[in-house]
C-alpha cells in the first residue's frame, strides 16, 4: 500500500508491505521510504507505536489524530506533525494539504485576533508571523506553517475565534 | 475532620494527599470545565461551584463558604493563586468558624503591601535594596538630590513614582550622569503620567533571586528552611527552581535565614510562608517581599531537608507546636531540581497549547516526585494558568539532580499537547545552566539569542520513525476499513471522534 508522507516540508513516498503473518497488535514490515528499505516490527501500545527497526533501533513513538489527514507525533526527543496523503488515507476528510502545497493556518484556542500582520499576495518565511491572538491574557504570535505566499486571509482584527477557525492560507 | 481544599490542579491534588495520609476526609470544590478534573476524581467529596471563568467559580468566596458549610468540613487550604492572599477570604473563613490553613487576615494584608512589607523589613533590621523612602518632589533642591544619591550608592535607577513600562526609568553609572538623567525622568514622567515625582534605588547588577521558606506555630517558634535558587525566570516568571542555591555561602545561608525568620517574627507570622531576596554579586542580600502560602516551588525544600510542609500547615493550623530540629532544616540533605512543565509549545513563542491529554507516561524510579494535576483523557481549560505538572528530582549533587532530570523528561509523555519538555532538555545542556552561572536576567537574554530557533529539531532518524508510524497508522486503519470486523469499525468511528474532537481543539 502506498502513501504520501509529508514531514517538515519534504514529501515521501512510503510503500508499506506486511512480512508474513501480522496480529491485531502490529507485527513485522517491510517499509519503503522513497525507495529505500525500512524494516520494522511495530506493534501498539497506549501511546501509539513501539517501533523496533532491524538494525536495533528502539523508538516509542506516541501518535494522535487530527482532523485533515495529519499526526501528531511525538518522540522521545522531537514532536513532529506528519499529513498524509488524501488520495490513499481512506477517510472521508479533506487533507490534501501535503500534495497542494496549501498550508491553512487554524486558531490553535479560543481567542482574539489582536493583528493582522500579512495580506493576500504577500510573500512569507517559514515561522514568520502572520497573525496575533490573544488567549489565556497573553498574545500569541502564530507563525506561517511554511514558506510560500499568502492566499486568503480569512480573519480581520479585533474578531473573536474559536478554537480550529481558518485564519490564514498560505500557497 | 474533613478539609476543604478551594483550589484545582496539582496544588488541590498535593493538599489532599497529605489529607489522606494524616486521615482527613477530602472536599474538593469545581468549576464546569473540571468535572473530570484529577482533584475532583481523587477527593472524597465534590461540589460544583459555578461556570469555568474563575471569577464565577474559584474566586468565588460566598459559594466555597457555603460548600464547607453543607460539606462539613472545618479546615480550608487555599492551596496557592486564587483566594490564598486573600484577606477577606481569610476573614470569611474565621467569621464562618472555619480554621484558615494560613497566616491571619491581618497579616495576609500587611505583607500583601509592598511598602509596608518593606517598612516591616526595614522595622525588623532586615536589608532593603537601598533607595529613598520619600520620592522627590520640583522643590527638592539639587545638592540635596546629589548628596542623596552619594548615600545610596552608584549604579543606581531613577524611577517614576507613578511609572511603569520602562517610561520614566533611568539608569545612572556615575554621579556626573544623575541631574541630566532626574530632569529626562522627570519629563517623560510628568507628560506620561500627569505626575513628575521620581526616586532613587540602588540598581542591583545581575541580582540572583533566593528565597527563604518558613514555618511559624502559634506558641511563637520560626523555623526558617535551606534557601530556594529561582533565578531561571522567563518574563518574571518562574521556570527552573532549585535547592540548595550554588550562590550561598553557608555564612550566607544563616544570614539570610535568620533575616527571614526575623521578619516573619515581627508581625506574628504564622503557618507557612516565603520571604523572597535579592542576591547581589558581591553576596550582599536585600529583602524583596513575603509570599504568604504555600509556594508553588515547596517540593524542593521538602525533598533536600525531609520535611512535609503540607503535613505542617494542617498541623499548625490545629495547634500543634513546630519540633522540626532548626540545625537540620538549615542543612541540604541532597540536592533537589524543579521544572514546571506547562502546556504550552516552547517553539512558537511559549504560546499555551490546551487540548485532550490522550495518554501519559510519567517517569519514575530513584529520585523522582511527580506533583501533577492533569491526568490521562482530561481536556486542559482554557481558563487556567496551563500547568500540567511540576517535576521534581534529587541526587547527592546538583549534577546528579541534572541528569537524572534529563532523564525524567526523556520518560515524560504528554500524549496529544505540545509540552515545555524539549525546552527543559535544551535549558539543561546549557554551559552555563550548568555551571550555576546565572542570574534572573540569564534566560530571557539566551531566548533573545536564539531568535526562536526551535528546541528539538527531528533529526533523521526521528523524521524516519515519524514516517513509518505514520505510514503504519494509516495502513491499519485502511486494512481495518477494508477488512475489519464490526467490532473494529465501530472502534474506529469512536477514534476518530475522539480524534475529530481533539483536533478541532488544537
Amino acid at each position: 500500500m502506498l502513501f504520501e508522507i509529508d514531514i517538515n516540508d519534504r514529501t515521501r513516498k512510503v510503500q508499506v508491505e506486511k512480512v508474513g503473518a501480522t496480529g491485531p497488535d502490529g507485527g513485522r514490515f517491510r517499509v519503503l521510504i522513497d525507495g529505500e528499505l525500512a524494516a520494522v516490527d511495530a506493534r501498539k501500545t497506549d501511546l501509539g507505536l513501539s517501533l523496533v527497526f532491524e538494525d536495533g533501533q528502539s523508538v516509542d513513538v506516541a501518535l494522535t489524530d487530527r482532523p485533515g489527514g495529519e499526526w501528531f507525533v511525538q518522540l522521545p526527543h522531537a514532536d513532529v506533525t506528519a499529513s498524509v496523503d488524501a488520495r490513499r488515507f481512506q477517510r472521508g476528510e479533506g487533507g490534501g494539504g501535503a500534495k497542494s502545497g496549501v498550508q491553512r493556518l487554524k486558531a490553535p484556542m479560543p481567542g482574539r485576533v489582536v493583528r493582522v500582520l500579512v495580506k493576500p499576495g504577500d510573500e512569507v518565511a517559514h515561522r514568520q508571523g502572520v497573525v496575533v491572538v490573544e488567549a489565556m491574557k497573553m498574545e500569541n504570535e502564530l507563525g506561517a506553517p511554511k514558506a510560500g505566499r499568502v492566499k486568503e486571509v480569512a480573519v480581520t482584527e479585533g474578531q473573536s475565534v474559536e478554537a480550529g477557525r481558518l485564519l490564514v492560507v498560505i500557497e | 475532620m474533613k478539609v476543604l481544599i478551594a483550589n484545582r490542579g496539582e496544588i488541590a491534588v498535593r493538599v489532599m494527599r497529605a489529607c489522606k495520609e494524616l486521615g482527613y476526609g477530602t472536599v474538593a470544590v469545581y468549576s464546569d470545565c473540571d468535572r473530570n478534573a484529577m482533584h475532583v476524581r481523587m477527593a472524597d467529596e465534590a461540589f460544583h461551584i459555578g461556570a469555568s471563568p474563575a471569577s464565577e467559580s474559584y474566586l468565588r468566596i460566598d459559594k466555597i463558604i457555603d460548600v464547607a458549610k453543607r460539606s462539613g468540613a472545618t479546615l480550608v487550604h487555599p492551596g496557592y493563586g486564587f483566594l490564598a492572599e486573600n484577606e477577606d477570604f481569610g476573614q470569611a473563613c474565621v467569621d464562618a468558624g472555619l480554621t484558615f490553613v494560613g497566616p491571619t487576615p491581618h497579616v495576609i494584608s500587611l505583607m500583601g503591601s509592598k511598602t509596608a512589607a518593606r517598612q516591616a523589613a526595614i522595622a525588623a533590621g532586615v536589608p532593603v535594596v537601598p533607595g529613598t523612602e520619600e520620592p522627590f518632589g520640583d522643590d527638592v533642591s539639587d545638592d540635596e538630590i546629589v548628596a542623596t544619591a552619594a548615600s545610596i550608592g552608584y549604579p543606581l535607577v531613577v524611577k517614576a513614582v507613578a511609572g511603569g513600562g520602562g517610561k520614566g526609568m533611568r539608569t545612572v553609572a556615575t554621579p556626573a550622569d544623575l541631574l541630566p538623567a532626574i530632569r529626562t525622568a522627570r519629563s517623560e514622567a510628568g507628560s506620561a503620567f500627569g505626575d513628575s515625582a521620581v526616586y532613587l534605588e540602588r540598581r542591583i547588577i545581575k541580582p540572583r533571586h533566593i528565597e527563604i521558606q518558613l514555618l511559624g506555630d502559634h506558641h511563637g517558634t520560626v523555623v526558617p528552611f535551606v534557601e530556594r535558587e529561582c533565578s531561571i525566570q522567563r518574563r518574571h516568571q518562574k521556570v527552573v527552581e532549585e535547592s540548595p542555591s550554588l550562590a550561598l555561602t553557608p555564612e550566607t545561608r544563616k544570614a539570610m535565614a535568620e533575616c527571614a525568620a526575623m521578619v516573619a517574627r515581627s508581625v506574628g507570622y504564622t503557618n507557612a510562608g516565603t520571604i523572597e531576596f535579592l542576591l547581589d554579586e558581591s553576596g550582599q542580600f536585600y529583602f524583596l517581599e513575603m509570599n504568604t502560602r504555600l509556594q508553588v516551588e515547596h517540593p524542593v525544600t521538602e525533598q533536600v531537608t525531609g520535611t512535609d510542609l503540607v503535613h505542617w500547615q494542617l498541623r499548625i493550623a490545629l495547634g500543634e507546636k513546630l519540633t522540626i530540629d532548626p540545625v537540620q532544616a538549615l542543612t541540604p540533605q541532597c540536592h533537589a531540581i524543579e521544572c514546571r512543565i506547562y502546556a504550552e509549545d516552547p517553539d512558537r513563542g511559549f504560546m499555551p497549547s490546551p487540548g485532550l491529554v490522550r495518554a501519559l507516561s510519567t517517569p519514575s524510579g530513584p529520585g523522582i516526585r511527580d506533583d501533577r494535576g492533569v491526568a490521562g483523557g482530561f481536556e486542559i481549560p482554557v481558563f487556567y494558568d496551563s500547568m500540567i505538572a511540576k517535576l521534581v528530582v534529587w541526587g547527592d549533587t546538583r549534577l546528579d539532580a541534572v541528569a537524572r532530570l534529563r532523564r525524567a523528561l526523556d520518560e515524560y509523555r504528554v500524549v496529544g499537547v505540545k509540552t515545555t519538555t524539549p525546552f527543559f532538555q535544551w535549558l539543561t545542556a546549557q554551559p552555563d545552566f550548568l555551571a550555576s552561572r546565572f542570574d534572573t536576567t540569564y534566560l530571557d537574554q539566551l531566548l533573545k539569542e536564539r531568535q526562536g530557533l526551535v528546541f528539538a529539531e527531528a533529526d533523521a532518524a526521528d523524521e524516519r520513525a515519524a514516517t513509518v508510524a505514520v505510514a503504519l497508522m494509516s495502513f491499519f486503519r485502511a486494512h481495518r476499513a477494508v477488512t475489519g470486523s464490526a467490532t473494529d469499525r465501530a472502534k474506529a468511528g469512536v477514534w476518530r471522534q475522539t480524534a475529530l474532537r481533539d483536533g478541532m481543539r488544537n
